[in-house]
């Protein structure tokens, strides 16, 4: 008994499970006369058993059904077998390969206080004969201590574990979500937003949205595993992709080589799925490449519909890339939406089991398209969040939303006065600038509308009335009205043209920006309403218009013949 | 708005810069009409100009021309080249782009 109680202070010091192993067997062996001992470790998950330690015995696992430890293992029961060799439950091999010859054994089940089997204990070779009744007593009681000694160092290691393990989690999240844009950039004509939501434990996503020499940035990745190695992996594709355009590669080529480093780099059994586009704000076009990212929702406001995109290749990194298929092209009209959603919205389980899905996500764009995509963002994020009802976040979700503003309008009224340009000179900047409208036209606007207004002015000084402009965007520039009210009827796109080819002495400067303003923009209407007397002015300029130089060459020469 | 000025080489050079508009036609016209001689006027400043601001030039090319001067461009840009094309202007007034 005395002996028992030393072994039991002992084994409350060591933390560690080696030193707590080495310290049972040296009890056993101390209060048992053994010559031999050996813990065997059960595995729950794997019903096995394990020797982590026995002395000059290399480490093993067997079934734990199988042998005197196994018969142990499965019934509880202390077992004393007096000659080993003539049991057929024990399995020499162990003998054969440490050279060494075992006597009697006693094996006895390691049950904590909480009827846990922990493991099997095992000593050989009683120093004077063979274990007796009176061993199998001490025997138990030690094994009880020993039990719960080693459950103790099992449970503190598999805690020590977990938060060492959480640590490193919580820092590769903490650097996968310091890539990502602080900001959104700001892009005329554009409403940008992207938002990403870790889940707590897993996910790898990533998102990118960046002006850059090739254009705007759009990019949405989700790596696949769990753990750290996914967080890591979407932060080295995200610098990647960075570094490739700011080197000047193009969407081919960055594609293709971020694939191909990746591939070489990540582990055989990782991948990315990853959608990277490049959008050329004169042409509003999108062309991207998309492996394995899907669907890419395009919202068409004109229709109210989502097209829907596939991927261009496999994900990131799952081989080699030798050859690319074309990129796909996407053509954003006014009010359209590119959504680029994680699946970690389209997968999200209720607590019925349910998916969100994508008919959810189109409807809710749908509904809400109108919104600034921060506000487009929150309800998506709310409407999952309803669905979920109380149903974890499982995985990482993110939202990249790349918007084309719908047309947008505006107006002024302005004093019949030649002051009043620089007013109207500060609206057509301010609305150019605002809304994305190539500067290339501006000044053709501007061009166009003084003339417009300060014929009004010129021949219409008795009224007191101001004179209104309305400004909307069109597909690659702008529709520019302005209204006279009060006046007699003067169609300007009547009005003769100047002989431009004239010798100086015969030029005059009146009627020539009548003339040159029918010129410079695609079209010109003009309305007049009798019962208000209302004069209306309505023209369209646009970049790729139909007035050219060459078309005004042509007038030119056709006014010289 | 506009800003008008001789430049530093003297009275045979007018630098002209911001917008020559309807608004700004006659300060322009007040300020070129006493000039005499060939006089260069430097566009590089120059943003916009109007048919208001082309009338200006074409009454001061009109009165040099009548006594043996002229008025020549430098630094035009690109939408002032366009309107004196399109305008013809071009044939009126020699004119020499920005470098």
């Amino acid at each position: 008994m005395e002996a028992i109680l030393a072994v039991t202070s002992k084994l409350a010091a060591p933390f560690d499970l080696m030193s707590m192993l080495a310290e049972v067997v040296s009890a056993a062996k101390q209060v048992l006369q053994a010559d031999r001992g050996s813990v065997w470790l059960y595995d729950a998950e794997a019903d096995e058993l394990v020797l982590e330690i026995a002395t000059g015995i290399a480490p093993v696992r067997v079934s734990a059904k199988a042998g005197l430890a196994g018969a142990c293992a499965s019934t509880r029961r202390i077992i004393n077998v007096p000659d080993c060799y003539a049991d057929d439950r024990f399995n020499p091999e162990v003998d054969r390969r440490s050279s060494y010859r075992t006597r009697c054994m006693l094996t006895l089940p390691l049950v904590d206080h909480k009827q846990v089997l922990v493991g099997v204990m095992q000593v050989l070779n009683k120093a004077d004969g063979v274990f007796d009744e009176s061993d199998e007593v001490l025997a138990t009681a030690l094994a009880a201590q020993c039990a719960v000694a080693l459950q103790r160092v099992r449970m503190t290691e598999a805690v020590i574990e977990g938060e060492k393990m959480r640590q490193e989690l919580e820092m590769a999240r903490v650097v996968q979500m310091s890539t990502l844009p602080a900001t959104m950039p700001v892009l005329p004509g554009y409403d940008l937003f992207g938002v990403s939501r870790p889940a707590s434990l897993t996910g790898g996503d990533t998102f990118d949205l960046s002006v850059i020499d090739q254009g705007l940035l759009a990019v949405l990745g989700d790596a696949t595993g769990h753990g750290i190695a996914p967080a890591l992996s979407v932060t080295q594709m995200h610098a990647m992709l960075r570094m490739a355009f700011r080197l000047g590669a193009d969407l081919e080529t960055a594609f293709m080589q971020v694939n191909n480093q990746l591939a070489d780099t990540l582990a055989d059994d990782r991948f990315i799925t990853a959608f990277i586009g490049l959008l050329d704000v004169a042409t509003h076009r999108m062309r991207f490449h998309s492996g394995g990212q899907a669907p890419i929702l395009h919202f068409q406001a004109a229709t109210g519909n989502c097209a829907r995109h596939g991927p261009t290749s496999f994900p990131l990194a799952a081989m080699p890339l030798l050859s690319l298929r074309p990129a796909v092209n996407l053509d954003l009209l006014p009010g359209d939406i590119l959504v680029l959603l994680s699946d970690g919205i389209y997968e999200y389980q209720n607590d019925r089991g349910e998916q969100f899905g994508e008919m959810r996500v189109e409807e809710i764009l749908r509904e809400n398209h109108g919104k600034p995509a921060a506000e487009l963002s929150v309800s998506l994020l709310d409407a999952v969040h309803t669905f979920a009802r109380g149903a974890v976040q499982e995985d990482d979700i993110t939202i990249v939303l790349v918007k084309r503003e719908a047309q947008v309008a505006t107006h002024g009224m302005f004093q019949r006065s030649f002051d009043s340009l620089e007013p109207i000179f500060a609206m057509t900047r301010g609305f150019c600038t605002r809304y994305g409208v190539d500067p290339g036209i501006l000044l053709t606007v501007d061009f166009t509308v003084e003339e417009l207004f300060t014929n009004m002015v010129k021949y219409n000084r008795e009224s007191g009335a101001r004179v209104r402009l309305d400004i909307a965007t069109i597909d690659g520039g702008v529709e520019v009205a302005l209204t006279d009210y009060d006046v007699e009827p003067f169609d300007v796109t009547q009005a003769p043209d100047v002989d431009t080819t004239l010798p100086i002495e015969r030029r005059r400067p009146g009627g020539l920006g009548l003339h040159l303003i029918r010129r410079l923009v695609d079209s010109m209407d003009y309305r007049y309403e009798e019962a208000s007397r209302q004069s209306r002015i309505t023209f369209r300029k646009t970049l790729t218009g139909p007035a050219s130089a060459d078309t005004i060459d042509a007038n030119a020469r056709k006014t010289e013949d | 708005m506009l800003a008008i000025e001789f430049g530093p080489e003297g009275r045979g050079v007018v630098v002209v810069a911001g917008r020559l508009d309807a608004a700004q036609a006659a300060a322009a016209q007040a300020f070129l009409d006493p000039l005499q001689g060939t006089v260069t006027l430097d566009c590089s400043g120059l943003e916009y100009i109007s048919s208001a601001g082309l009338g200006v030039l074409l009454k001061t090319q009109k009165r040099l021309l009548a006594a043996a001067g002229k008025l020549r461009l430098t630094g035009a840009n690109r939408h002032i080249q366009d309107i004196f094309r399109y305008s013809g202007f071009d044939q009126i007034f020699e004119i020499e782009p920005a470098r």
